[in-house]
C-alpha cells in the first residue's frame, strides 16, 4: 500500500473513531453529565483542603472547622488521599490523628 | 474467549469464593478439567475481605491469597471473573451453562495491572472493597490482591475524559467493549455460591442506616486489616480513635420480623474475633458484646470465647430493641438486660451490627435445582451426602446450601469434590 493510502485510511480510523465516541458520548449523557458534576464538587472540596493543609498537620475535625466542609467528608477525602499516597499520618492529637500533605516534585504528582 | 464461543470440561464450578476454589483445586489435582465462574471482578469471595479468621487468628489473605494464586495457575483450571450465569440445565451426565461476560471497558489479555489508569482518571467514587470509607476511582484495579489484576471501568461513574485511554501503556481500555455470550458444556456442576448480608437499613429500630458509627461487621472487617481505609481502627463519622465499642449480635438473624428466623451461625465467633483484635489494636478501650446466647460450637471455639472473657471483654446478655443517634457521634444503644437490671441505655464510639445471612444467588429461573425454606439451596440428604442436590450431577458446597463457617465450607468443598469425580468417573469420561 502506498504512503498516501495508508494516510488516507489512517485518517479514515480516526474519523471514524470521532465519530463513535460521539455517539458513545451521547448515549452515556446521564452518566456522564453526573460524573462531571460530582468532580466539580471533588475538585473544589480538594483545594480548599489541600490548600488548607499547606504544610501544616491538622486533624480531621480541625480541618473541618477551619474549612467548613462536615468532618465526615474531611475524613474520607484524607482517608482517600492517603490510599493514593498525596497524604501521610502524623502524630495523634488527644483523639485524633493527624495528617499532612505529601510534597512531591512537580514531576511526581499525579492528575 | 469469544462470542458465541462453546468450551468444554469435565467439571463447572459456579462461585470463585474459598468453598469453589477448593472444589476446583482438588478437582484439578484428579486431572480433571475445571472451568470457574465468578460474578465479581474477583475470585476469593469473602474471605479475601477479611481481616483475619477465627479462632486460630491466623491472616484472611495469607491462607487465600495462595490457593487463589494456584487455581488461576493450575493447567486444569480456567477462571472467567465478572460473569452472570443465565441458564444452567443438566440432562443425562451433562451440564450446559450459558453466560454472560460482562463487559470489564479493559482488555484483559492486555491489562498488566500497573494501575496508572487509575491514578489518572480524575473521578473518585466510594471504594465498596473498604466498606466505602475512602474513595476508589472510576476505573481500577478491584482490590490489592484481587484475581486477576485488571482493571475495570465503571460507565456509571465515567466522565469517559479518554485520559485513562491515553496512559495506559498497553492499549488494554475498550470504551465500547459489549457483553457477550458464550456457553460451558461440563459432565458435572458444584454450585459454591455463597451468602451475602442483609443491609444496614433493613431494620428501622436499629436506625436503618442513618445513624453514624454504626457499621456492619464486613465494615469493621475493613477497618481492621492491615489495608483497610485507614489503617486502623477509627470512627468514620470524624476520624476519632473509639473507646468504646460494642457489637450487637443476631441484628437481622433470628428475628421472624427480617424473615429470617434462622441463625447465621458464625457471627457470634466473628464478633468475639473482631473484639479480640480490637482490644489488640485499642488496648484501652472498652468493648462489649451484646448477645441472646453465645453460640461457639467448633473445635476450640468454647476456648476461644473463654480467651476472650479473660481478655476483659464485656458480654452483656441481652437483646437490643433500639439504636439512636446520640451527642458528639456517640451510639446510644438501648437494650434489655437479661441480669435483672431492666431496660437501659448505653453510649458507645461505634457500633458494629451483626446482620443476617442470605443466599447470594437464587437458582430461580436458571437453573432447576430445589432451594430450601430459608432459600439457600436444599441438600437431599443432609446427614449422609450434604453436597447432594435435588439434581443428579449437581452438587452444592460452602454457604451455598448454608451459612457456613471457614473450616466446614472447605471440607464440604473436599466433599462436593469427590462426589463430581465418583459422578464423572461413572458416566464413562
Ligand atoms: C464479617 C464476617 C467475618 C467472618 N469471619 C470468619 C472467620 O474469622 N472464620 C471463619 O471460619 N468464617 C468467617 N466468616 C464466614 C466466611 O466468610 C464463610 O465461611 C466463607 O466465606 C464461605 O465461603 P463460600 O465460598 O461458601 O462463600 P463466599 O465467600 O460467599 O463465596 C461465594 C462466591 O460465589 C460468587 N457467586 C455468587 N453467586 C454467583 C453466581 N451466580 N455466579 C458466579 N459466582 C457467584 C460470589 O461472588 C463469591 O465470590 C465470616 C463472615 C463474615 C460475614
Ligand atoms: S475515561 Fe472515565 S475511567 Fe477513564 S480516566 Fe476518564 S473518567 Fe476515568
Ligand atoms: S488498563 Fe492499562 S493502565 Fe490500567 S492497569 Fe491495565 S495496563 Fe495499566
Amino acid at each position: 500500500m502506498s504512503d498516501k493510502n495508508k494516510k488516507k485510511n489512517k485518517n479514515k480510523a480516526e474519523q471514524e473513531r470521532k465519530e463513535d465516541m460521539k455517539r458513545l458520548r451521547e448515549e452515556r449523557k446521564s452518566s456522564i453529565q453526573r460524573a462531571a458534576t460530582m468532580v466539580k464538587t471533588q475538585r473544589k472540596d480538594l483545594k480548599v483542603l489541600m490548600k488548607q493543609m499547606g504544610s501544616e498537620s491538622a486533624t480531621a475535625p480541625e480541618l473541618a472547622q477551619a474549612t467548613g466542609m462536615d468532618v465526615a467528608q474531611v475524613i474520607w477525602y484524607l482517608a482517600t488521599l492517603k490510599q493514593y499516597g498525596e497524604v501521610v499520618e502524623g502524630a495523634k492529637n488527644g483523639s485524633y490523628f493527624t495528617y499532612k500533605l505529601v510534597v512531591k516534585e512537580p514531576e511526581e504528582a499525579v492528575a | 474467549m469469544t462470542d458465541g464461543q462453546t468450551i468444554t470440561c469435565d467439571a463447572l464450578v459456579v462461585g470463585g469464593g474459598i468453598a469453589g476454589l477448593q472444589s476446583a483445586l482438588d478437582l484439578a489435582d484428579q486431572d480433571f478439567s475445571v472451568v470457574i465462574i465468578e460474578k465479581d471482578l474477583s475470585i476469593g469471595g469473602k474471605m479475601i475481605r477479611l481481616s483475619k479468621v477465627f479462632p486460630t487468628l491466623d491472616c484472611s489473605s495469607c491462607i487465600t491469597t495462595p490457593k487463589m494464586a494456584s487455581a488461576a495457575h493450575h493447567k486444569n483450571i480456567t477462571i472467567y471473573t465478572w460473569c452472570d450465569l443465565k441458564e444452567l440445565t443438566s440432562n443425562k451426565g451433562s451440564v450446559r451453562a450459558r453466560v454472560t461476560q460482562k463487559p470489564r471497558y479493559v482488555d484483559q489479555d492486555k491489562c498488566i495491572g500497573c494501575r496508572k489508569c487509575e491514578y489518572s482518571c480524575p473521578v473518585y467514587v466510594p471504594d465498596p472493597e473498604q466498606g466505602g470509607f475512602c474513595a476508589t476511582k472510576a476505573i481500577r484495579i478491584p482490590f490489592s490482591n484481587a484475581i486477576p489484576q485488571t482493571a475495570a471501568l465503571d460507565p456509571e461513574s465515567c466522565m469517559l475524559c479518554g485520559k485513562c485511554e491515553k496512559i495506559c501503556p498497553t492499549g488494554a481500555v475498550d470504551y465500547f467493549q459489549k457483553p457477550f455470550d458464550f456457553t460451558i458444556e461440563a459432565t458435572t456442576t458444584i454450585l459454591s455460591t455463597g451468602f451475602e448480608m442483609t443491609t444496614i437499613e433493613g431494620k428501622p429500630q436499629y436506625g436503618d442506616g442513618k445513624v453514624p458509627n454504626v457499621v456492619t461487621a464486613l465494615q469493621m472487617e475493613r477497618l481492621l486489616a492491615p489495608h483497610g481505609p485507614y489503617n486502623r481502627v477509627l470512627r468514620p463519622s470524624d476520624g476519632m480513635e473509639p473507646d468504646s465499642i460494642a457489637f450487637v449480635q443476631c441484628a437481622g438473624s433470628r428475628d421472624k420480623s427480617m424473615g429470617i428466623p434462622y441463625c447465621s451461625r458464625f457471627c457470634c465467633m466473628y464478633a468475639i474475633k473482631q473484639a479480640m483484635l480490637l482490644s489488640g489494636a485499642l488496648p484501652l478501650a472498652d468493648i462489649y458484646i451484646y448477645y441472646m446466647d453465645i453460640r461457639a460450637f467448633g473445635k476450640g471455639y468454647e476456648q476461644f470465647y473463654q480467651t476472650a472473657k479473660a481478655m476483659g471483654i464485656g458480654f452483656i446478655k441481652g437483646k437490643v430493641g433500639r439504636i439512636e443517634e446520640a451527642e458528639n457521634g456517640s451510639v446510644a444503644v438501648r437494650f434489655e438486660a437479661q441480669d435483672g437490671t431492666g431496660v437501659t441505655t448505653e453510649n458507645h464510639d461505634l457500633v458494629v451490627l451483626s446482620l443476617g445471612v442470605l443466599p447470594d444467588w437464587s437458582p430461580e429461573g436458571i437453573c432447576s435445582v430445589s432451594t430450601a425454606e430459608d432459600h439457600f439451596i436444599q441438600t437431599v440428604q443432609p446427614s449422609i451426602g450434604p453436597t447432594l442436590t435435588s439434581r443428579q450431577g449437581i452438587f452444592v458446597a460452602g454457604a451455598a446450601s448454608g451459612p457456613k463457617d471457614i473450616v466446614d465450607s472447605i471440607s464440604e468443598a473436599g466433599a462436593a469434590a469427590m462426589e463430581a469425580s465418583n459422578y464423572i468417573i461413572a458416566q464413562g469420561k
